[in-house]
């Protein structure tokens, strides 16, 4: 899954107040416990979960709940939806064969049926699967919900010149997924792929084994949708939704408002509640601006929150702790070295240069929210092992120690690779990536290299990067990977097989028959053997390869006002969960 | 009203200054009005203590690498040994580091902020003097020549003054960096100083109409009289009557204008570079301190406050002093 979108957010904070007299450096230590990666995530699964959920304590209905978001969703078509953050906003308005209920204190996620009446049954050769579905499921129009709609919904998935940001796991296991081009073609409606023998029963036939398919089930994307709503490009703007939500009004990139939805029965839904009356997200918004609103807490804004991690320079105003979410993300971010350019060689004297320490504070990473990392995988996945290879271990000095840097420059000169050009792009419209790349071009300068850094505006930075065949060799592709479910097979054929280079989601570029061939073997492995591979998967790619140096894993650390009650981070997607938050005071 | 400078020895007797008091009996001959506000300024303690502030910004902007030897550190150097884990500065100021450090990256504030004059003044400067040139002679020119000359450059004029400043600011960047080969092939050094010299040419290009607009004026009212008459009729070459007769005698509005622009220029390239469109890293400026340093009031106040403080008291400094350089120039003053 891909990380919530940054947008273009010009810094217009105002002087609001004057400084006072506190001391310049900070006080910002007391309670500085180092963030939580989590430990891994287990398989879980309740297959026979049953609506309604459990009461919160203390839960109240009614108010509005906003939220102030810094970024701006591109979409929120259930078929396109991609993003954490459009995920969990979906979560309220979109009901999918499955869903992730969170256990207990440590929010542990377990799958369970949504609108399915279980987690499927798959056939003896797994290329078939069965998902019972609920009767009187009904939209918010109080039009009934048809099997059809669901294979509707499947089918649309695959129309990817409409929808393009999707996830694309279909593609690749359902049956004629390489060859079917959606429903709108002249040979749409027929598609073999799916089925409705009768009204509560939906098939999913498979090209190749896919026993994670109850966990993708749980993406909007499974929604059911009826073709005659079907408004394609324009459907998030009046969609049909079967969650306790339903859009009053939406203003695309800058305001969202949430109704309820009267005709959500609470005793099918193992997982939402429906307390606030409304829920009001602002796109869009300065940062700093509305975290330190949301600190604040006057008048309405402490009915809101903020899910992007507070920014180090408002750690001092965290007057109360409690106003911070904190909890694992299933995320890694890296900075990806393109296989196809740097030889091995060089590739590990760059990991070998790469100053840690001082990146995190420049880029602004907090022992919060940033927790170093060693591996590709965060320990938030299950299977997950630790491992550290020298040098790779999220922290420390680098090149910016001349002994490493003139050891690394004898190094590059054994190897004939004197002035090795380093490039990559970079936003040169924010601040804090052109310090980053600053930083970068000294160290690999000092260390031997060349940097050739070439300043993009932000808006366009992931158009340049997404181009596999971009004149650069560092950076290409995503910036991070965040899981789609818990199993390192949402992690390494989708980042490193040889088609991820073509689908813009590789990291290193790697086009590497043998890892190709392993990648396979242990994707086809039952889900238990793969825990077992994966990690060492995770190793060998590293070790044999290099294709990025992790950086960090990433934590949740998000400000909410006082007046939210349960805002739990939801480990899946590492966000608040929004269907289980009330208002204290309504 | 004299012609020319005053030893000049052209027409004494008839044009006794206007504007000056009787002189005493030593003073051969009557002073020019520059001479005259000259010496007004000079009376003018507001002035005097203001061109000094002017004066000190000017010295520590072209010192500024000597400054920094002295305190032995440099704008680029990361020092993140001074900044705590959460990019907090671990001291306000100290013998090495007089200003303290930035937060986050750990860098000088005093090699910045002494650095982060250069721009300001530099842009401010040039772009008034080109902005003045440009304006004073399209200015004579539209004046003096009337018809079609003067149709189509108050055209351009009014054409220039419609132009949304801003938009063009921001709009100018790319294109001037595709110029210069496309931002492929820009280092960010290179594409700091394309914006270095985009802001210069805006500042000026939109600068100099309203001189332009004001020159004309003037001379509209002074070519009919009898001193450019009598130059034209002896058959004083266009150029020379522009030169040496008209523009003798419009002094006063271009000094005045050009004084009340370079602190306009000043603001505008700190407000620019405060709102991302105008300097950008790795050149630092005042006005990208500024809107780091918003983020950090309470946790560094010294940050903020200094280029703050250095806009302020050049922007403030600059604007009194082109009160005063006003008033001096103008007869009415009375003191």
């Amino acid at each position: 899954m891909q990380w919530k979108r940054i947008t273009a957010v010009t810094a217009t904070v105002m002087l609001a107040a004057v400084a006072c007299g506190s001391p310049s450096s900070n006080s910002g230590k007391d309670g500085a416990n180092a963030g939580d990666a989590g430990t891994a995530q287990e398989k879980a699964t309740d297959a026979t979960a049953k609506g309604p959920a459990p009461e919160l304590d203390g839960a109240k209905k009614g108010g509005t709940v906003s939220i102030l978001a810094d970024v701006s969703p591109d979409t929120l078509d259930p078929t396109n939806i991609y993003f954490t953050d459009t995920n969990q906003i979906g979560k309220l308005m979109y009901r999918a064969l499955t869903q992730y209920r969170l256990d207990g204190d440590s929010h542990k996620p377990v799958l369970v049926p949504d609108l399915a009446e279980d987690l499927g049954t798959k056939s003896a050769d797994g290329l078939t699967w069965t998902f019972k579905l609920k009767k009187d499921i009904k939209y918010m129009d109080g039009t009934p919900v048809k099997a059809a709609d669901y294979a509707y919904a499947i089918k649309r998935s695959f129309a990817h010149d409409l929808y393009d940001a999707g996830p694309v796991y279909q593609d690749e296991y359902f049956k004629d997924g390489k060859t079917y081009k959606g429903p709108y073609g002249p040979n749409g409606a027929n598609y073999s792929g799916v089925e409705t023998p009768d009204d509560n029963t939906l098939v999913i036939h498979l090209a190749k084994k896919f026993d994670d398919l109850p966990y993708y089930a749980a993406f909007p994307m499974f929604t059911p949708i009826p073709q005659a709503k079907d408004t394609k490009k324009s459907y998030d703007l009046k969609p049909m939704t079967t969650g306790p939500y339903q859009v009053d009004s939406y203003t695309p990139g800058a305001e969202l408002k949430l109704k309820k939805n009267e005709h959500w029965d609470p005793n099918t839904d193992p997982v939402r509640y429906q307390y606030p009356d409304a829920f009001d997200f602002k796109f869009g918004q300065d940062t700093l601006k509305v975290q330190r609103q949301v600190l604040a807490s006057n008048g309405p804004d402490a009915n809101a929150l903020n899910y992007s991690d507070l920014d180090s320079s408002l750690v001092p105003e965290v007057k109360d702790q409690s106003q911070l979410v904190t909890g694992p993300q299933p995320c890694t971010t890296v900075w990806g070295l393109d296989t196809r350019k740097i030889p091995m060689e060089v590739r590990q004297l760059i990991a070998k240069a790469y100053p840690f320490d001082t990146y995190r504070k420049v880029a602004g990473l907090t022992p919060k929210s940033a927790i170093p990392a060693s591996t590709i995988m965060p320990p938030a996945v299950p299977g997950y092992e630790k491992y550290e290879l020298p040098g790779l271990v999220g922290t420390g000095k680098g090149a910016e120690d001349p002994a490493v840097a003139s050891e690394v420059k004898a190094k590059l000169k054994e190897l004939g690779k004197e002035n090795f050009e380093l490039s990559w792009y970079y936003a040169n419209d924010d601040k804090i990536a052109t310090q980053v790349t600053q930083l970068r071009t000294q160290v690999y300068t000092s260390a031997g290299f060349k940097v050739k850094a070439i300043g993009v505006a932000k808006a366009k930075l992931r158009t340049f990067r997404n181009d596999p065949a971009a004149p650069v060799n560092i950076g290409q592709g995503p910036s991070g990977w965040c899981s789609d479910w818990p199993s390192g097979a949402s992690w390494f054929p989708v980042l490193f097989r040889s088609d991820a280079v073509e689908l813009s989601n590789s990291i290193g570029m790697l086009q590497d028959k043998t890892l190709d061939a392993e990648l396979n073997r242990v994707n086809g492995l039952t889900a238990d053997e793969q825990l077992k591979e994966w990690p060492k998967v995770d190793k060998m790619i590293m070790e044999k390869y290099l294709p990025l140096i992790p950086l960090y894993y990433s934590a949740s650390n998000y400000p909410v006002g006082k007046n939210l009650g349960h805002v739990i981070n939801d480990p899946t997607q590492g966000l608040p969960e929004f269907t289980s938050i009330f208002l204290k005071q309504p | 009203m004299t012609i020319g400078s005053p030893d000049s020895t052209v027409g004494i007797e008839e044009h006794p200054a206007s504007a000056e008091p009787v002189r005493g009996s030593a003073v051969p001959h009557g002073k020019s009005p520059t001479r005259v506000a000259v010496d007004r300024l000079r009376k003018d303690r507001v002035a005097v203590v203001c061109a000094g502030v002017v004066l000190f910004f000017i010295l520590v902007a072209v010192l500024a690498p000597l400054l920094t030897k002295i305190e032995g550190s440099d704008i680029s150097t990361f020092h993140p040994e001074f900044v705590d884990e959460y990019g907090f500065p671990t001291f306000a100021a100290n013998a090495q580091h007089w200003f303290g450090v930035e937060p986050k990256t750990g860098r000088d504030n005093f090699a910045r902020w002494v650095y982060g004059a250069r721009p300001s003044l530099v842009i401010a400067f040039v772009a008034t003097l080109s902005g003045t040139i440009v304006g004073v002679v399209m200015g004579l020119l539209a004046g003096f020549l009337g018809g079609w000359v003067d149709r189509v450059i108050s055209w351009l004029v009014d054409f220039v003054l419609s132009l949304p400043y801003l938009l063009f600011a921001i709009a100018m960047v790319p294109i001037v960096e595709s110029m210069r080969g496309g931002s492929f092939n820009l280092s960010p050094e290179e594409q700091a100083s394309t914006r270095f010299f985009v802001l210069i040419f805006v500042l000026s290009f939109f600068g100099w109409a309203g001189l332009a607009r004001i020159i004309r004026g003037e001379v509209l009212s002074l070519r009919e009289r009898e001193f450019v008459l009598a130059a034209k009729a002896i058959g004083v070459p266009t150029r020379q009557v522009l030169f040496k007769e008209l523009l003798p005698n419009l002094v006063a509005p271009i000094v005045i204008s050009a004084s009340l622009a370079l602190p306009a220029y000043v603001t505008a390239e700190a407000g620019l570079s405060f709102l991302g469109v105008g300097l950008i890293e790795p050149v630092p400026s005042w006005g990208q301190t500024i809107a780091t340093a918003t983020n950090w009031f309470k946790a560094d106040p010294l940050y903020l406050w200094l280029p703050v403080l250095g806009i302020t008291a050049l922007v403030l400094a600059l604007a009194l002093l082109g009160d005063a350089v006003r008033d001096a120039f103008d007869p009415k003053t009375r003191r």
